[in-house]
């Protein structure tokens, strides 16, 4: 066991796998030799080469359209988008190729690979150096995405990413980065794709966070617990395919549910989340599900902080729900 | 060659069923589009109906004097040329109006204004009428008969259903689950949470068979009286368990109907709602008199007859302004107080039908000579029983003028869901002090009503006196001219 910064856990998982697997190739703007703008694949070029550690134009639909070329060739890429805010270019590729390939061939052609991403808000980042599109990807069949919360299940989701057999979205949360420090076991170990986590138990509301919020989460749990609220906490660490059994038998004992995502409310995915429980656990609900959520504006420069769904925004929405 | 059947249209308002007034047509008429062929009196109005086709009538259905719920058959066309008479639409010619057979249990004549009508309403909408009441809070006819949706004991077809949507009741999906699991109706359970909202606690502390709290929350239930209300009973009633009166001899039954019933359901709604309380004070006339006489004469020349009552609504108008709090009406639904920022003033008309307040829509923005119009024509519209609907609703505040048999002071029900009502006495010569000296006044006396859940008594005082004030003084009203 070592401590680890979520940075250091990923380049981890990524230097174990290229070891262990010699397909694995990691592509993407200046992740060769600088070591990518967040340093997460320092040192690989170094020790893999540029045959399999390739600096690319700056191009993200050339990034993921050269990766699925690699991939029907029979390597593993992990491309790597410097911010999924430059995604968008890649969108095409990523929705109308990668995630239909394994479909469209019968399983014979699946271009597998992973595609990673930071995400995310909270490093004064502005408008374009901050957003959440996760639900624009899970929206799209045929697609996993996946968001860890911790340098543990970074490293042990990654791994699983990679040894999946369908194309998944890797989304990093930038804010934590470096914030988020903690054991992570040296050599191999996965964290199972489609589980979530409960973080900590409770009775009386089920908060469903991911990634940087789920420490904002945690935060307003605790002073809720000051006025006598216990929170169920629940990291789903996969948000497609959703854990959707933990979530239930969660809602099932408390009755209340609260949704935290970055991204703006509307068409977020706390929405399908509280569809979901409306569909599955509505004879159980004490009170309308809440969600807190980024607003439906650009993420603003300057008003961060207002923007973000932070804990003094969910202490309220646990109250009220616990209250109703 | 096609029989339609032309049923009685929803008329707005949460209006629910409506009795003959006259035909307009008979069978075998050659009806056009758009002309008149029925008068229906609903709980608030006289309307007319017009043909929306052509055609030849077949049939009518129902005697003046019948109730006809809305949706009810009304009258059998036979569409486009050649009325051939087909096999007859609605075989059993005595047959209940509409889906109801109730017609059959037999009208009572009502002595006082010759009205039949049956035991039992006809199917009643639940439209509309959920405003009146915060919807799950009350016990209710379908659950009285304990027949469940749909399944209502009495005459009235569909009423459970309508009762059930009438009386639908608040609750998380939790605390039906639990209800159902334990075999509670929760309709029968006096909610005790927000919003009116049956909580789990109410469920688990409900006892089948106890009488629902009198009055005793905010919120209170209003069972319905089963009798009254198996079929049709929209608004509620007061609550408390129907009171029944053995029959004896040397009395007679009318049916307790119509306006009346509308009438003693608002009351009662007023009453055992707001928290009332009366201000009296005396008003010196003096200057209106002079003022009013020295106008009767250009009024009449623009040819209205002036009375005092334009006078006192614009004194009215001139105080809502100042203390928009007697403006307001309470929003229980969501516990917010809804200032109106217009002035629509009831006016209490007695009429044989019984009491109706037509309304003075935005007094604020009309002249007295305006004013004075309105009241006219609404009271005439009123006594005649031809008011319009949308003549009758939307008021902000009432006046009611008590006239000639007004008594010294009284106690007026507020006008609910309004906040205050002013109810005007006759002016009377009275001896008043006047600089040491006692001399002949001219005196009114002012009754006003107020809702003390939101009209503190200084509130309602200082309102009464800028009243009074404006009253005493009219040339002020000058400076309040819009």
């Amino acid at each position: 066991m070592t401590q680890m910064n979520m940075v250091q856990a990923i380049n981890d998982a990524l230097r174990h796998e290229m070891r262990r697997d010699d397909r694995v190739v990691v592509l993407g703007e200046d992740v060769g030799k600088v070591g990518g703008v967040f340093r997460v694949t320092q040192g690989l070029w170094d020790e893999f080469g540029d045959d399999r550690v390739v600096d690319t134009p700056l191009s993200e639909g050339g990034i993921v359209g050269t990766a699925i070329g690699m991939a029907l060739y029979g390597l593993l890429p992990v491309p790597e988008i410097q911010f999924s805010d430059f995604i968008y270019p890649a969108y095409d590729q990523i929705v109308s190729e990668l995630a239909k390939l394994r479909w469209r061939s019968g399983g014979e052609y699946p271009a597998k690979m992973v595609v990673r991403t930071p995400v995310g808000g909270g490093i004064r980042g502005g408008l374009y150096h901050s957003q959440s599109p996760e639900s624009l990807f899970i929206h799209v069949a045929g697609l996993k995405v996946v968001c860890p919360s911790n340098p543990h299940d970074a490293k042990g989701l990654l791994l699983s990413s990679i040894r999946d057999p369908d194309p998944v979205l890797f989304f990093e949360p930038k804010r934590i980065y470096r914030a988020a420090k903690g054991e992570v076991p040296e050599g191999d170990y996965t964290v199972p794709l489609g589980k979530a986590a409960v973080l900590r138990e409770g009775t009386d509301v089920t908060v469903l966070a991911w990634g940087a919020m789920l420490y904002e989460a945690v935060a307003a749990a605790d002073e809720a617990k000051k006025q006598g609220i216990a929170c169920e906490i629940v990291d789903l660490r996969t948000l497609w395919p959703v854990d959707i059994e933990t979530i239930v038998a969660s809602v099932k004992k408390t009755g209340r549910l609260v949704v935290v995502h970055e991204a703006p409310k509307t068409c977020g995915f706390g929405a399908e989340l509280v569809a979901l429980v409306n569909e599955k656990a509505f004879l159980h609900l004490e009170a309308p599900p809440a969600r807190v959520c980024g607003f439906d504006t650009p993420f603003p420069y300057t008003l961060e902080m207002e923007y973000l769904p932070l804990a003094h925004r969910i202490l309220p929405a646990i109250v009220s729900t616990a209250r109703y | 060659m096609a029989r339609w059947e032309f049923k009685l249209p929803d008329i707005g308002e949460g209006v629910t069923e409506g009795e003959i007034v006259g035909w307009l047509i008979k069978p075998g008429d050659a009806v056009k589009e758009d002309q008149p062929m029925i008068e229906v009196m609903t709980d608030k109005a006289t309307v007319t109906i017009t043909a929306p086709k052509s055609g030849t009538v077949v049939e009518t259905r129902g005697k003046v004097g019948e109730i006809v719920p809305v949706h009810g058959v009304l009258v059998v066309f036979e569409l486009g040329e050649g009325a051939g008479t087909g096999t007859s639409v609605g075989a059993g010619a005595g047959a209940g109006v509409g889906a109801s057979a109730s017609a059959s249990a037999g009208g009572h004549a009502n002595g006082s204004n010759g009205h039949a009508r049956s035991d039992d309403g006809p199917a009643a909408t639940a439209v509309g009428d959920i405003k009146e009441s915060l919807p799950g809070m009350g016990g209710g006819a379908g659950a009285s008969g304990g027949g469940g949706v749909g399944a209502s004991a009495g005459g009235g077809g569909g009423a459970g259903l309508s009762a059930y949507f009438n009386e639908k009741p608040l609750a998380t999906p939790a605390t039906r689950k639990l209800a159902r699991d334990m075999n509670v109706d929760l309709r029968q359970v006096p909610p005790s949470g927000p919003q009116g909202r049956v909580l789990k606690k109410d469920v688990e502390g409900f006892r089948p068979g106890a009488a629902p709290a009198t009055g005793s929350t905010p919120a209170p239930a209003h069972p319905h009286a089963p009798g009254l209300a198996s079929a049709a009973a929209p608004a509620p009633m007061p609550a408390h368990a129907p009171v029944s009166i053995p029959h004896g001899a040397l009395e007679e039954r009318v049916p307790f109907a119509g306006v009346r019933r509308k009438i003693a359901q608002k009351m009662a709604q007023s009453k055992h709602t707001a928290a009332h309380f009366t201000f009296v004070e005396e008003c010196d006339v003096t200057a209106l008199k002079a003022l009013r006489a020295r106008l009767k004469a250009p009024a009449e020349a623009a040819g209205v007859r002036l009375s005092f009552l334009p006078f006192i609504v614009k004194a009215v108008v001139a105080a809502l302004k100042k203390h928009p709090m007697l403006n307001t009406t309470l929003d229980e639904s969501t516990n917010e107080l809804v200032f109106r920022k217009y002035f629509h003033i009831g006016i209490a008309a007695a009429t044989e039908a019984g009491l109706m307040v037509p309304v003075v829509k935005d007094a604020d923005r009309k002249s007295v000579l305006d004013v004075a119009r309105d009241i006219d024509r609404l009271s005439n519209d009123a006594r005649s029983g031809k008011v319009k609907l949308e003549d009758l609703t939307g008021s902000t505040f009432t006046i009611t003028s008590l006239g000639a048999q007004g008594g010294l002071f009284a106690t007026p029900i507020i006008n609910f869901p309004e906040v205050a009502i002013l109810g005007v006495h006759q002016m009377k010569q009275r001896p008043v002090v006047k600089d040491g000296q006692i001399v002949i006044g001219e005196v009114m006396l002012l009754s006003l009503s107020f809702d003390h859940r939101i009209v503190d008594g200084h509130v309602g005082a200082a309102f009464a006196y800028d009243v009074i004030g404006y009253l005493e003084n009219p040339d002020r009203l000058w400076l309040e001219m819009a």
